[in-house]
């Protein structure tokens, strides 16, 4: 059991190191490794190759890497706050919802009505992603099934990248030309201002999340059970809500919408790990989120070069054949309970 | 030990139970028998702090609920209830474990003591070849003596159990009696349950309380409650109805 939790970690870590590295260097300007550490030690001395390096493909893989994780996590929290494997931030809503008011906080900022900048985008998508969470929420007291309440976030999703289409459609005209490539989910719009503000974010929330690993624990077994540990399951729920939301909203904010790392990876990290517990899930998730992230960028800016695919077609490519075998075991389980 | 004062429970304001009133010392055996929606589970979630009492008080060897915090009340009282817990990739030593977790830390690892708590326990239950299997794959008697292992781990002064026996085939119900019965002598525990077996419950309890529609109908040894007369009114049965089959 130990061995195999260091392993992971081991593997997890060794994989991310190797794909932040090769996504520095991989692209439509291929640069060597010995180029690289020339460029990152000062003394390169071709600058379009430096400025492509530090400029563009290192802020872009460290968000990859950031944001991915982010992502895992907030996912691996909506299924522990949820007890469904399938729940996740765009599964329920939650990443449309957040899309949403950012778009609106964008416009609203192109009219000269709101002064634009990261705290603005990461606090209007937090915003945002806390309203898709609250309907979510009001839907799931009424309704027992699981598979239902996804649907239902499915449709919160859908209404809200209906309105967000109509928004940016309209906004196509004025002075936002980066706003389509948004809407179509992308890491390559993050600058590194715009960097600090979402790893500072997701940092703090990725230790707090860490901070509730015992509660998180005792929640797991059901609500009943975690009152019976003397947990204050009030606090714990909203402290789920609360930093859910904020990580994929975060995410929603700077990158568009990026679909099913949330349920994915938390699935195959508990399948490398052999175990479920959030004190080892929690890195576990954010490791494996920005290795999962990296990866799929990669393929996205180099399948069908100098044209981009939307990170999501990527994402959902690779993550959505996880989504349907967790499906299938679940119902496997169900049949031989 | 525990001492129930007048307690009114029930759910969202609408009472099911009314004025309940009871003390159970340590080493003794308190069941409640009643049909079902008799208000037994109410009465059993309410004392675990699952609901919040309408009126009336609980007190643990005279302190109040009220003056307790959360955690100082879950280390004296451990609930087995009837909800499924869920386990996804949860070994069966891991869901023992859980029942430590008043007492552990920040991060809730398990320190020298909290680790012998649980191996005891398990041995007690008769788990400890189950530790580590998953807790999703092993059978309804076994994950009963694993949920009776996390309740006993946390060595509560007072064990909640609804139904502990009813899914459970004649040989682990007696099996299982027969832990309880061991627990509360060795370790003076309270127990308040709740049994549909009458005969078994007669047996086992040092007193039982008939509850019907939420109100009790009486408290006492079994032998002066569950004779056929009590019986037969206490669950709307037909005489005959009871000579054929009781």
């Amino acid at each position: 059991m130990k061995k195999r939790l260091i392993f992971s970690f081991v593997l997890l870590a060794c994989l991310l190191l190797l794909f932040i590295a090769v996504s520095i260097m991989a692209g439509s300007v291929d640069i060597p490794i010995d180029e690289l550490i020339r460029i990152f030690s000062g003394t390169s001395g071709d600058d379009t190759a430096s400025a492509i390096v530090l400029k563009i493909r290192v802020p872009r893989t460290l968000a990859a890497a950031v944001l991915g994780g982010a992502l895992a996590l907030s996912g691996y929290m909506l299924q522990t706050y949820f007890h469904n494997p399938i729940a996740g931030p765009f599964v329920l809503g939650i990443s449309s919802g957040a899309r949403l008011t950012v778009a609106l906080a964008l416009i609203a900022s192109a009219g000269g009505a709101l002064k634009m900048n990261s705290a603005v985008m990461v606090i209007s998508a937090f915003a945002g992603a806390l309203l898709s969470m609250l309907a979510v929420l009001l839907m799931s007291s009424r309704i027992r099934s699981m598979s239902l309440l996804v649907v239902c976030g499915v449709m919160i999703g859908y209404i809200c990248t209906a309105i967000t289409d109509i928004v940016v459609n309209f906004a196509n005209d004025s002075d936002i030309v980066n706003l389509h490539d948004w809407a179509v989910g992308t890491f390559s719009g993050i600058k590194s201002d715009g960097l600090m503000v979402c790893a500072a974010v997701v940092f703090a929330a990725l230790a707090a999340v860490f901070m509730l690993s015992k509660p998180i624990n005792a929640y797991r077994l059901g609500e009943g059970y975690a009152v019976d540990m003397g947990v204050n399951i009030r606090a714990v729920r909203i402290a789920m809500i609360v930093l859910s939301s904020l990580l994929s909203g975060c995410v929603a904010a700077f990158a568009g919408p990026v679909s099913f790392v949330g349920i994915a990876v938390p699935f195959l990290v508990k399948m490398l790990l052999g175990t479920a517990k959030p004190i080892v899930m929690i890195p576990a998730c954010f490791l494996g989120g920005g290795v999962f992230c990296i990866i799929s960028d990669m393929i996205a800016r180099t399948v069908t070069a100098p044209s981009e695919l939307g990170i999501s077609t990527v994402t959902a490519v690779l993550g959505a054949p996880v989504v349907l075998i967790i499906m299938l075991r679940k119902n496997k389980d169900r049949e031989n309970a | 030990m525990l001492e129930i004062k007048n307690l009114c429970a029930g759910y969202n304001g609408k009472e099911i139970a009314h004025d309940i009133s009871f003390t159970v010392s340590g080493g003794e055996i308190f069941t409640l028998i009643g049909r079902n929606g008799s208000g037994k589970s109410t009465l059993l979630k309410t004392l675990a702090g699952q609901l919040p009492p309408i009126s009336g008080g609980i007190y643990i060897d005279g302190t109040s609920k009220e003056d307790m915090s959360r955690n100082d009340f879950a280390k004296q009282v451990s609930a087995m209830l009837t909800d499924r817990p869920k386990t996804d990739m949860m070994t069966c030593r891991e869901v023992t474990e859980t029942g430590r977790y008043p007492y552990t830390g920040t991060f809730g690892l398990l320190g020298k003591a909290d680790k012998k708590a649980v191996e005891e326990a398990m041995r007690l239950t008769d788990t400890t070849e189950l530790a580590d299997r998953f807790f999703a794959e092993i059978s309804d008697g076994q994950k009963q003596r694993v949920m009776l292992a996390r309740a006993v781990c946390r060595e509560p002064k007072i064990l909640l159990l609804d139904e502990p026996t009813s899914f459970l085939d004649i040989h682990y119900k007696l099996t299982f009696l027969e832990m309880l019965d061991k627990l509360r002598r060795e370790r003076d525990i309270a127990v308040v349950m709740s049994m549909h077996e009458t005969e078994l419950a007669g047996r086992i309890s040092d007193r039982v309380m008939l509850i019907r529609d939420g109100i009790c109908t009486g408290t006492g040894a079994p032998e002066g409650l569950l004779d056929k007369r009590t019986l037969t009114e206490h669950f709307g049965l037909t005489e005959e109805l009871y000579d054929k089959y009781m």
